[in-house]
């Protein structure tokens, strides 16, 4: 999402009206890459891939259209009040996946609301089974996860047993665009709705600011006499070198 | 009657039989096409069709030496026909001729005038196939025409006027040779034609009849889809998904290259050439008759690279001496790569998905569509309605307009002119969503429609009746297309209603006596110049405005304009093949000498500006408003 | 009573450690000292890890909590978040400060969920007061800032890379050797290597500095200032504009736009880009915007932070020199 937000009068979440809901980044990575992993079975109709949303009904919009991507079926925990906790979104979640005995849970990275980058791997905890976080390259092969992750100006090769939790990096694979033929087809998947089991809240959300409007492009000189200024800015004011 | 009228009456009904065995077998494969009802309204201009460019050769003449040499062997043949039935029916009832039916005067100028076409015709094939033989015309070469099937039937069609000729010149046993081997030829080159190109022959006429209709506009706009039906195959993947129409478009092409002489792709060197495509639904039609099931027209006839590099311009549809629609073949192709299978370059995803999330194939915020309008004081459409009041017109912005720092310029250009003039108007703002065509056109007629009934709603909700904008696109889809879904609005484009502001004298000019002398040549826009006609508003808008202006043309101009680049989506797509358009076009530009360029488009603008400045060149480029507005007396 | 010491964890890659630890060090010394506690840092790694326990002292550790293993060589994530969990469990720390980097945003949601704690993630700002810690966050990429209550005995929170800079404030940093908490050849998962990158291959989506050029570099082999400059930086990629790749002067998959790749680094500097609108369509939403153009109308200095108006083959020589040795002081 890429829209100028207004917050809503109650301070804490955004204004609503006028937003389109879509799959969030690193959530559209994982489904892609689900759909890969299903894809290259032997018998790919032989397994299953279900997407999973805690939230209030607008999810399921983007339920759908992960199974307009070719996902099989979907659920929604709903829950409509806002909830930031990370803790108590990956037990909720955790609760559900505990009876769909997956072999792979595939979780984006990070939400693009809250980023607490931290759900995929306490409801991994939780659910008492090894985790790979934010992966950037993901084999299946012998039973065990083989995947990437990017660190600063390295990377790290990890390998864990299946059946595992891995959170889903940028990089893996480009969401595929759902053809016409995947979106009728979404219409007519399952997709179950059942309350959440949310905890007790102990992350809460108190206010929401926009952050100070990015001033207008400023003209700091003329030719490279205005060079030494320039790194002057970055150094201290951008603090980006 | 003689053993030989016995003979020759069997060699006739034979000959008629064997054709009519062809017709109904072509029929049949017409039939494996799909339905569409869409060829028999509108008869007054169909006829007028017909007889413009089937008859009186219209087209055929914009080709000042094929057209003269095409026309005589047409109309030859139209004349000889009469001949042919003389003599076939001589064959049989000994002694026939149409002399007692007719005055004799009329018959000696019947007489008179099938010798003279068959002169006429005879130098005309002479020609061609002199032509053929001596110089390679570069639209007559190209692998996927059959290069000997013109010398065959130019030659056929020699030996039917030689043996004519011949016949009539000479007695006895040479005549009746010479009588035999012209009928044998007539009736051999019927029997031909099914196997040949030159199927055309036959074709041409009802293809013209049956072609798009109706005028400016609609001629462009695209068969809407049901996408609430449970079709098996979206848009069309083989030859049963087109039209029938397109099938026989297949039937009647001659494969003369004009198409493809004038495809902006083809002529930068991209591998898309539309008469390829029209012979490939040829010959993927016949193979499916043959029950050859193994092929598909997309990926084993025609290419997705093919498909991508059409710029949508229409200049091979509108080039058809009989009316073929090249275009309709590769959107339809093209919905079917995007709908159906999700293949398309993967550069054109972020327009989709922006479309889709932000109404603009750009990533920008919907907040910011009537940034431009700044301290303009330019009502938007809800701020009218809180009052109560409704504008005269609603000026639509577009998405370039709105968020192109360019097009931006035109956009308040555009505005002060109808400031200046008086103009009542309003805007959307942040309700204003993309009109669709760029999805459309790239096959995605799912967010098309979404987008449109989104903006219907929108202008059904404030009773909007008269749109004007300055974009070409929105000025189409708004005007042609949105009545494919209950969107009926009178649209203008600013060009023509900035003429007609400035002919009713609203628009305030400056009157400087002392103005220099100015050189522009003006670049036609496909989707307003060859999709609606409009040629002569935005140079006579100009022209108003500088009373002193030199307007020079480019040698491809109006109907023949040369497209930009940018139409069909390819906007949103990489040009990696071949020479870049805008910059064939451009350099056309420049050649002229002009000091500034005028479109009247916002993709033109970026595609020409774009590659005058990569020239280092000074020239300038500038949308037809702007040229108006620096002119304005305020 | 309400706990008072606080816990820092110390990343190390390699035997090396990282900017990150003496960050999570000096956060912890500032909660510390308005507890009136001592800071632990904990150190884990192979054998002889122990040695770089005096340059956390100097950031303001207390006690140097010292984890050696030869299975903790390469990162052990199970190893390490059930001994850092251990020692939460056991120490009574009224905070943990752990660092948002890769390492450290793998490891701290691991801890949390081992002492069922709440997490505060990619932190820019906090105030640790009575029961309560309050921080602050960006969320929606950046969009907005958010403010968060974190109740719990032991506030964990994941620091944004660079919140807090490190700053010397020498305490005794007394080691303590610890034992990993499980075997670390037990652990299921395993990093079985860590390969460093080649510095000037950063993938465009990857670099927190991209430098682009435009068509005012007016020929392909000018791309080499921009190469430079990237280089200097040591930790930019470099980019394009279309018209550039179009013209072949680039691959395509350095495009930048609408049409090519989308980003948001932390400092893009645009060199001879007039910005067009396919090009701000795909790095608009960076975080430092430099230009430098000839042409001061050009829109790129609309959205520009900061703008040079002039010719970009002589200003950018000069700005790599100045880089240079702006890094060399870092």
């Amino acid at each position: 999402m890429d829209v100028r937000f207004k917050i809503a009068p109650s301070g804490i979440s955004v204004d609503e009206s006028g937003l389109k809901f879509d799959i969030s980044d690193f959530d559209g990575y994982a489904v892609e890459a689900a759909l890969q992993i299903k894809e290259k079975q032997a018998d790919p109709a032989a397994s299953e891939v279900v997407v999973i949303s805690l939230g209030p009904d607008v999810v399921q919009e983007t339920l759908r259209k992960a199974m307009s991507m070719g996902a099989d079926r979907a659920v929604q925990l709903k829950y409509d009040g806002p909830i930031h906790d990370s803790y108590a979104i990956a037990s909720a979640l955790a609760a559900e996946l505990k009876g769909g005995s997956y072999d792979l849970v595939m979780f984006g990275r990070m939400s693009i609301d809250t980023a607490n980058q931290a759900t995929g791997t306490i409801a991994a905890e939780l659910l008492g089974l090894p985790i790979i976080t934010a992966i950037s390259k993901l084999d299946i092969e012998g039973g065990r996860v083989k995947a990437r992750r990017e660190l600063e100006g390295a990377y790290e090769l990890v390998e864990c047993p299946l059946p595992a939790v891995v959170t889903i990096d940028e990089g893996i694979a480009r969401p595929r665009y759902p053809s016409l033929k995947g979106i009728m087809a979404a219409k007519k998947k399952p997709l179950e709705s059942k309350p959440a089991q949310v905890g007790e809240e102990r992350y809460k959300l108190d206010k929401m600011e926009l952050p100070p409007e990015r001033a207008a492009g400023r003209i700091i000189g003329e030719g490279k006499d205005a060079v030494p200024e320039l790194v002057r800015l970055l150094k201290e004011e951008a603090k980006v070198l | 009657m003689s053993a030989s009228n016995v003979v020759f009456a069997i060699v006739v009904v034979a000959a008629f039989g064997f054709f009519s065995y062809n017709v109904q077998r072509l029929v049949g494969e017409l039939q494996i096409g799909r339905h569409d009802d869409s060829r028999w309204n509108d008869l007054p201009r169909r006829f007028w069709n017909f007889l413009q460019i089937g008859i009186f050769q219209k087209k055929i003449f914009r080709d000042g030496v094929a057209g003269p040499m095409h026309a005589a062997i047409f109309w030859g043949f139209c004349v000889l026909t009469l001949g042919t039935i003389e003599m076939i029916l001589g064959g049989i009832v000994p002694g026939f001729s149409f002399s007692p039916y007719v005055p004799r005067l009329g018959y000696e100028f019947y007489e008179f005038n099938q010798n003279v076409w068959a002169a006429l015709v005879l130098a005309a094939v002479s020609f061609a196939l002199f032509r053929r033989l001596t110089k390679r015309v570069k639209r007559l070469q190209g692998a996927e025409t059959h290069a000997n099937d013109p010398l065959l039937i130019l030659s056929w069609i020699g030996a039917l006027m030689i043996t004519m000729f011949a016949s009539h010149a000479t007695t006895g046993i040479v005549h009746d040779l010479m009588w035999w081997s012209h009928a044998l030829l007539v009736l051999g080159f019927l029997n031909y034609l099914p196997y040949s190109k030159h199927l055309h022959v036959v074709v041409s006429l009802p293809n013209v009849f049956l072609s798009n209709t109706s005028g400016p506009g609609v001629i462009g706009a695209m068969r809407p889809m049901d996408l609430e039906s449970d079709a098996a195959v979206f848009g069309a993947k083989d030859v049963e998904d087109l039209s029938w129409k397109s099938l026989l478009d297949g039937f009647a092409c001659t494969e003369c290259g004009r198409c493809t002489s004038v495809c902006p792709a083809n002529l930068t060197g991209k591998l898309l050439s539309p008469r390829k495509i029209v012979v490939n639904v040829r010959e993927r039609l016949e193979a499916e008759a043959k029950g050859d099931h193994s092929k598909t027209l997309l990926d084993d006839f025609i290419t997705e690279e093919e498909l991508w590099s059409c710029t949508t311009c229409r200049a091979c549809v509108q080039e058809c001496p009989v009316s073929i629609d090249q275009l309709s073949v590769i959107l339809e192709l093209r919905r079917n790569l995007v709908l159906g299978e999700s293949r398309f370059p993967e550069e054109i995803m972020p327009a989709f998905e922006s479309m889709e999330q932000r109404g603009s194939p750009w990533a920008f915020d919907p907040g910011d569509r009537a940034k431009w309008a700044a301290g303009m004081d330019i009502p938007t459409m809800a701020e009218m309605a809180e009052r109560n009041e409704r504008p005269e017109v609603l000026y639509w912005v577009g998405c370039m307009g709105s968020f192109d720092d360019r097009s931006k310029k035109t956009t308040v250009a555009f505005a002060k002119i109808l400031k200046a003039a008086g103009v009542n108007f309003a805007i959307l703002g942040q309700e204003e969503k993309c009109n669709g065509d760029a999805a459309r056109r790239m096959g995605n007629e799912y967010l098309y429609q979404m987008l449109a009934k989104d903006n219907i709603e929108t202008l059904e909700r404030y009773g909007v009746k008269t749109v004007v904008t300055a974009c070409p696109h929105c000025f189409h889809q708004i005007g042609n297309e949105y009545p494919q879904f209950g969107g009926n609005y009178d649209v203008v484009h600013h060009s023509t209603y900035i003429e007609s502001l400035m002919a009713a004298g609203r628009v305030p000019l400056r009157e400087d006596l002392h103005e220099p002398v100015r050189t522009f040549t003006y670049h036609d826009s496909c989707y307003l110049g060859r999709y609606n006609d409009v040629y002569d508003a935005p140079r006579e808008t100009m022209r108003r405005a500088l009373p002193m202006l030199n307007l020079v043309e480019m040698p491809r101009s109006k109907d023949r304009g040369l497209c930009c680049g940018a139409g069909g989506g390819r906007m949103f797509m990489e040009e990696k093949v071949g020479k870049r358009i805008n910059a064939e076009r451009a350099e056309e530009a420049l050649a002229t000498g002009a000091d500034a360029i005028a479109v009247a488009c916002p993709f033109c603008m970026t595609m020409m500006s774009d590659s005058v400045k990569s020239r280092d060149s000074h020239v300038d480029v500038y949308d037809v408003a702007e040229v108006v507005a620096g002119q304005l007396a305020i | 009573m309400a706990n008072t010491n606080v816990f820092a964890f110390a990343e190390s890659r390699g035997g090396e450690l990282r900017r990150a630890a003496l960050e999570a060090v000096t956060a912890a010394r500032g909660v510390a000292d308005s507890t009136g506690g001592q800071v632990h840092a904990m150190l884990a790694g192979a054998p002889g890890i122990g040695g770089l326990a005096a340059k956390l002292a100097a950031c303001g550790a207390d006690v140097v909590i010292v984890v050696e293993s030869a299975g903790l060589a390469n990162y052990n994530p199970e190893a390490v978040a059930a001994t850092v969990a251990a020692r939460l469990s056991s120490g009574a720390y009224r905070a943990a400060f752990f660092v948002a980097s890769a390492q450290g945003r793998d490891l701290a949601p691991r801890v949390a969920a081992k002492c069922q704690l709440p997490i505060a993630s990619d932190i820019t700002e906090f105030t640790v007061s009575g029961d309560a810690v309050a921080v602050k966050h960006p969320g929606y990429t950046g969009k907005v800032i958010q403010s968060f209550t974190l109740r719990a005995a032991t506030a964990i929170i994941s620091l944004r890379p660079g919140a807090v800079l490190p700053k010397d404030n020498a305490k005794a940093g007394t080691v303590e050797a610890v034992a990993p908490a499980i075997d670390p050849s037990s652990a299921r998962v395993v990093v079985t290597a860590t390969v460093q990158s080649e510095g000037a291959k950063l993938d465009l989506g990857e670099a927190p500095v991209i430098i682009s050029g435009g068509r005012g570099l007016k020929e392909a082999a000018n791309f080499k200032l921009v190469e430079d400059l990237a280089a200097a930086f040591g930790n930019a990629a470099v980019g394009a504009t279309r018209a550039v790749t179009d013209e072949g002067w680039r691959p395509h998959s350095d495009q930048i736009g609408q049409t090519g790749r989308l980003v948001s680094p932390q400092l893009y500097i645009a060199c001879g880009i007039s910005g067009a609108i396919q090009h701000l369509a795909g790095m608009r939403t960076s975080k430092t915007i430099v230009a430098i153009n000839r042409d001061k109308e050009a829109p790129i200095f609309k959205i520009a932070d900061y703008g040079i108006v002039g010719d970009v083959l002589e200003i950018l020589p000069v700005l790599t020199a100045a880089v240079k040795e702006a890094k060399k002081g870092a």
